[in-house]
C-alpha cells in the first residue's frame, strides 16, 4: 500500500466506524461500555503481561472518565478506542518494506521452501519434482482471474483447510503475476518469526481473534472495505476459519463478504472510474492436511461436547510452519489451486470483458442492482440479501471446483462401509471402538471404492465437482495404494493400514476427516449413526 | 410515436387472476398495464372492456389497458407482477428476462411447481432473469370474488423488504385487499401450490356427497402434509398457519368456484380426467402439482398419504372408493408427530 493511502485508510476507517456508532447516544454508550467490558475480559487471559498492563491502563482511564461523561464526551472516548483499534490493525504496515517484499519475498519463499525439503527425499523425488512450481498446480479460470484483476478490484475468496493456505495463495498470486493481496492474518501468524516476515510484508493486516468487541470487528471489516475502495485486491477465507470437519464450506461469514458490495456502492456513489469489485472463489486441495488430527479432534469436541472422550491429550499441536512445509513437500503429492469464474458482488458470473452475465448468458447492467430512484444508494436490508446471494454462489463454486483426491475417496468408502456394519450404534462409539469389524477385506474395499468412484465420475461429468487426475485414469488398485501410501506416511497414526488382504482402520477420526471432504455432494450413504 | 408514460406496475398475464389484479389496481389510481399474449384479447380488453374467456360476465374498468409488446412494457415498469400458469411460466419469465434490469422488482402469483423439475417459481425467476428482487404474492384469492369486489387478504413474501413494501404500497389504495408481508418465500410457494392437491381431494369428498366432517379431516391432515413437505424444503412451519397455508386451503377447499375443486368433484361423479380437463378453459394447477409432488415425495422418502391417494385417482386409474378405503385404514399415530419431530 502506498504511504498516503495508508493514512487515508486509517482516517476513513475511524471516521466510518465512529459514524456508525454515534447515530444516537444510546448506541454510542452501549458500544463504548461493551467494548471496555470485552477488552477487560480479554486482558485477563492475555499472555503478554506487560502489553496487557499497558492496555488495561488505557482502558481504565477511559472507563473512569466515561462513567460520568456527557454523551458528546462519550463519543470522543469511543473515538479514541476506535482509533487505537484501527492503528493496531493497519499500523505495522511499512510501505517501503512492502514494495521491497513484493519483488523479493516470493522468490525467497520459493528458495526457502525448497531448501527445507530433506535432502534424502529430494534425491528420491524424480527430477523436476522438487521445485515449488511443480508442487503447486494452478488451474481453472486463471485468465479470467487475471482479466478481472486488470479491470477492477478483485477479492479472492478461498476454501480453508490449513495455515499453509495463505502462503500458498500468496505464492500462487506471485506466480500469476499479480501484486500481493491485502489479507487479514491472525496475530499468531505474525508472532511466528519466519512466516511473520512474509505476513507483515505481503499486504497483511492484523487480526486479533481474541478481541471479541463488536466495534473491533467493525473496524476490521471497514478496513478491508476501504482498501477495496482504493483498488487494493483483497483475499480472505469466507468460512472464517479452517474447516474443522474437513468438509467444504457451506456456511459463509457475511460480514467481510458484504464489504465488496459496500465498496462497490461507495465507488459508484463517488463516480470512481474503475468502480468494479469482482469476487473470485478458489479452492485449495490437498491429499493430506497438515493439521488434520488437531482439526478433527477440535471438531468432535465441539460437536459432541462431553460425549466425546478424549483418549489422548497428546494431539500434536500445530507444529511450526517449517515443520508443515518440509513434511508436506516430502510427499509426492501436488497441491491444486482451482480458480472459479469471477463473480460480481451480486453473484453473477463475469466474462473476460468484464460483463456480468445472467444464467442465460445475457449481459446484465450490474450498476442497476443498487439503483434507487435513478441513483446508486445503500439499503442495508437489500445489501444483506445480495450478499447472501453471493455467498450461495460462492459456496456452490467451492463445491463445483473442489478437487477430490484418492485419500478422500478411500476414507469415504471405508467409513461408509464401517457405518453400514454398525447399525444403531452411537456415532462416537463407532469412532472410538470401530465397531465389531476391525478390518475390511480388500476385495470389499475395492468394490466399494469402485462403486463410489463411478458415482464421482458421473458427478464430474455433471460439473458438480472435480476429480484429481489419478481418479480419472488410474485403476482402483492403484488409487487405493496411493491413498494408503499417503495416509500412513505423514500422520502420527495411519488412518488405514493394509495387512495381507485386509485393510485395518486404525485412526477413525482421521478417516472421518478425509471422508468429510465428500459430504455435501449428495453421495449415496448409509444412515449415519446419531 | 408519442412517448409513453412510465408505469407503476405491469401485470404479465391476461388470465383470470391477472384480470383480478388489474381490477384491484384500477381502484388505486396506479398507472399500470396488462401484458397479454394474444392480440385479440388485448383488443377486447382495450375496446370492449371485457375478458370473455377468463372473466366472463364482468365488465372491466376502462382504466385497464392491455398490450402485447412485452419488451417495451417491461422497460417501463419498476414493478412487474407475473400471473401466468406454471406450464408457461419459464417461457414467459425468460422473455421478461430479456428486458428486465436489476433494480426492477419481479413478483409472481403462480400457485404451482414446474412439473419436470419440481422447481419453485421463484427459482425459475432466478434462473431466467437477472433480477434478485423477486417475491411471491399469494393467498385465499378466488379471482371471481375479487372481481365481485369482496374484501380479501393476501401475503407477499420476499427476502427483500423493498419488494414487500413496494407490493403493499401498490394495493394500499384499493381498500379491498389487505396485503401482509413475510420473508418465507419457500413456505408461501409450497403452501400455495400444495393446497391445490387438497382442493382436488376436497372436491372428491363433495362429489361423493360427504359432509363437513370429512372435509375437515381432509383439510387438517392435508395441512399436516403441506407442513411436512414445506419443512423438508426449508420453510418455516408457522407460515402454514397463515393466509397462504391454512387460509388458502380453507378457501379453495370450500369453494365450488375453485377449479381444482371442480376437477375432484367431477372425478368423484365418474367422469374421466381427460374429459374433465378437456372441458375446462382454465388450468387446474392441482393436476400437474400432484404429479410433481408425488415424484418428489418418492425421491426423498416423504410419506404423504393424501397426495398419494389423489395421485392414484388422477394417474393410476384407482376408483374413489378404493382410495378412500385405503386412506381410512392407514395406521394412526400421534396427530402432531410429524410436526413435532421436524
Amino acid at each position: 500500500m502506498r504511504e498516503h493511502d495508508k493514512e487515508r485508510v486509517l482516517v476513513e476507517v475511524a471516521h466510518r466506524v465512529f459514524d456508525h456508532y454515534t447515530k444516537d447516544p444510546r448506541t454510542t454508550e452501549r458500544a463504548l461500555f461493551d467494548t471496555l467490558y470485552e477488552e477487560r475480559i480479554r486482558l485477563e487471559t492475555e499472555n503478554d503481561r506487560s502489553k496487557a498492563k499497558k492496555q488495561a491502563a488505557f482502558y481504565r482511564k477511559i472507563r473512569r472518565e466515561a462513567l460520568q461523561a456527557s454523551p458528546t464526551r462519550q463519543a470522543e472516548l469511543l473515538k479514541q478506542v476506535i482509533e487505537a483499534f484501527a492503528e493496531e490493525v493497519a499500523g505495522h504496515f511499512d510501505p517501503r518494506v512492502f514494495a521491497l517484499a513484493t519483488r523479493v519475498a516470493p522468490p525467497a519463499l520459493s528458495a526457502l521452501l525448497n531448501a527445507l525439503s530433506p535432502l534424502r527425499l529430494l534425491a528420491a523425488i524424480p527430477t523436476g519434482m522438487a521445485t515449488l512450481d511443480d508442487q503447486i498446480v494452478i488451474e481453472g479460470e486463471t485468465e479470467a482471474f487475471k482479466a478481472a484483476a486488470r479491470m477492477g478490484t478483485t477479492v479472492l475468496v478461498s476454501t480453508h483447510l490449513s495455515n499453509l493456505d495463505s502462503i500458498i495463495l500468496g505464492y500462487a498470486l506471485y506466480r500469476l503475476g499479480l501484486p500481493p493481496y491485502t489479507y487479514g492474518a491472525g496475530l499468531n501468524l505474525f508472532s511466528n518469526k519466519m512466516i511473520g516476515f512474509f505476513m507483515h510484508n505481503l499486504g497483511a493486516y492484523k487480526v486479533d481473534r481474541q478481541k471479541n468487541a463488536e466495534v473491533y470487528k467493525h473496524v476490521l471489516k471497514t478496513y478491508a472495505g476501504c482498501t477495496m475502495e482504493l483498488g487494493y485486491h483483497n483475499m480472505f477465507f469466507p468460512g472464517g476459519t479452517r474447516s474443522r470437519s474437513g468438509a467444504v464450506e457451506k456456511k459463509l461469514k457475511m460480514g467481510l463478504l458484504g464489504m465488496g458490495l459496500d465498496a462497490y456502492v461507495h465507488n459508484l456513489c463517488n463516480k470512481k472510474p474503475r468502480p468494479d469489485v469482482f469476487v473470485v472463489p478458489c479452492t485449495l486441495n490437498y491429499q493430506l492436511v497438515l493439521e488434520a488430527e488437531t482439526l478433527i479432534g477440535d471438531y468432535l469436541q465441539a460437536v459432541g461436547k462431553s460425549r466425546y472422550i478424549i483418549e489422548d491429550d497428546e494431539f500434536s499441536k500445530p507444529k511450526r510452519v517449517v515443520d508443515f512445509v518440509s513434511k508436506l513437500f516430502s510427499l509426492d503429492s501436488r497441491i491444486h489451486m482451482v480458480l472459479s469464474k469471477p463473480l460480481d458482488v451480486f453473484g453473477n458470473e463475469v466474462d473476460e470483458q468484464g460483463n456480468s452475465l445472467d444464467h442465460r448468458g445475457r449481459i446484465v447492467d450490474r450498476t442497476r442492482y443498487v439503483f434507487q430512484n435513478g441513483a446508486p444508494a445503500f439499503d442495508a436490508q437489500r445489501d444483506q440479501e445480495y450478499t447472501r446471494e453471493l455467498a450461495r454462489t460462492i459456496s456452490n463454486a467451492f463445491h463445483r471446483d473442489t478437487m477430490i483426491k484418492p485419500t478422500h475417496l478411500v476414507a469415504y468408502s471405508i467409513l461408509d462401509w464401517l457405518w453400514g456394519r454398525c447399525p444403531g450404534m452411537d456415532f462416537y462409539r463407532v469412532l472410538r471402538t470401530g465397531g465389531p469389524e476391525e478390518s475390511v477385506p480388500m476385495t470389499e474395499a475395492y468394490s466399494r471404492v469402485d462403486r463410489i468412484l463411478g458415482t464421482l465420475r458421473n458427478l464430474e461429468q455433471g460439473n458438480r465437482l472435480r476429480l484429481d487426475d489419478s481418479l480419472r485414469r488410474k485403476d482402483t488398485g492403484a488409487i487405493v495404494a496411493d491413498a494408503l501410501a499417503h495416509l500412513k506416511s505423514y500422520h502420527r497414526r495411519p488412518a488405514l493400514v493394509r495387512r495381507g488382504d485386509r485393510l485395518f482402520h486404525v485412526d477413525r477420526n482421521l478417516l472421518l476427516y478425509y471422508h468429510n471432504r465428500l459430504t455435501g455432494f449428495g453421495l449415496p450413504t448409509w444412515e449415519k449413526p446419531q | 410515436m408519442k412517448k409513453q408514460r412510465n408505469l407503476d406496475v405491469l401485470i404479465v398475464g391476461g388470465g383470470s387472476f391477472g384480470t383480478a389484479l388489474a381490477t384491484l389496481l384500477a381502484g388505486t389510481g396506479k398507472a399500470f398495464e396488462m401484458w397479454v399474449r394474444r392480440e385479440e384479447l388485448a383488443e377486447e380488453i382495450n375496446t370492449r372492456h371485457t375478458n370473455s374467456r377468463y372473466a366472463s360476465g364482468h365488465t372491466l374498468s376502462e382504466g385497464i389497458r392491455a398490450t402485447t409488446n412485452l419488451a417495451a412494457a417491461v422497460k417501463r415498469a419498476p414493478v412487474i407482477l407475473m400471473a401466468v400458469p406454471s406450464k408457461s411460466f419459464r417461457e414467459v419469465a425468460r422473455a421478461v428476462g430479456d428486458s428486465i434490469q436489476g433494480d426492477q422488482i419481479l413478483v409472481h402469483t403462480t400457485k404451482g411447481f414446474e412439473i419436470e423439475t419440481f422447481k419453485r417459481m421463484s427459482v425459475i425467476l432466478r434462473e431466467e432473469t437477472c433480477t434478485l428482487k423477486t417475491g411471491v404474492f399469494s393467498g385465499p384469492n378466488l379471482a371471481g370474488e375479487i372481481m365481485a369486489g369482496h374484501p380479501a387478504g393476501a401475503t407477499v413474501a420476499s427476502h427483500y423488504d423493498e419488494v414487500i413494501h413496494a407490493i403493499q404500497d401498490l394495493f394500499l389504495g384499493s381498500g379491498r385487499i389487505r396485503v401482509y408481508g413475510g420473508h418465507d418465500v419457500v413456505g408461501t410457494e409450497v403452501g400455495s401450490a400444495f393446497k391445490n392437491i387438497i382442493a382436488l381431494a376436497a372436491g372428491v369428498s363433495d362429489g361423493m356427497g360427504f359432509g363437513n366432517n370429512t372435509k375437515s379431516l381432509l383439510l387438517t391432515r392435508g395441512l399436516s402434509e403441506m407442513a411436512r413437505v414445506g419443512v423438508a424444503l426449508g420453510a418455516d412451519v408457522f407460515t402454514f398457519g397463515g393466509l397462504t397455508g391454512v387460509g388458502d386451503l380453507m378457501c379453495t377447499c370450500a369453494s365450488p368456484l375453485s377449479r381444482n375443486h371442480q376437477v375432484g368433484e367431477r372425478l368423484a361423479k365418474g367422469e374421466t380426467l381427460d374429459d374433465v380437463l378437456n372441458s375446462m378453459t382454465q388450468v387446474a394447477e392441482g393436476v400437474p402439482t400432484t404429479k410433481a409432488m408425488q415424484r418428489y415425495a418418492d425421491s426423498v422418502g416423504l410419506d404423504l398419504p393424501i397426495v398419494r391417494a389423489v395421485h392414484r385417482l388422477l394417474f393410476e386409474d384407482w376408483k374413489v372408493a378404493d382410495a378412500l378405503v385405503q386412506l381410512m385404514h392407514l395406521p394412526v399415530g400421534d396427530e402432531l408427530a410429524t410436526l413435532r419431530y421436524r
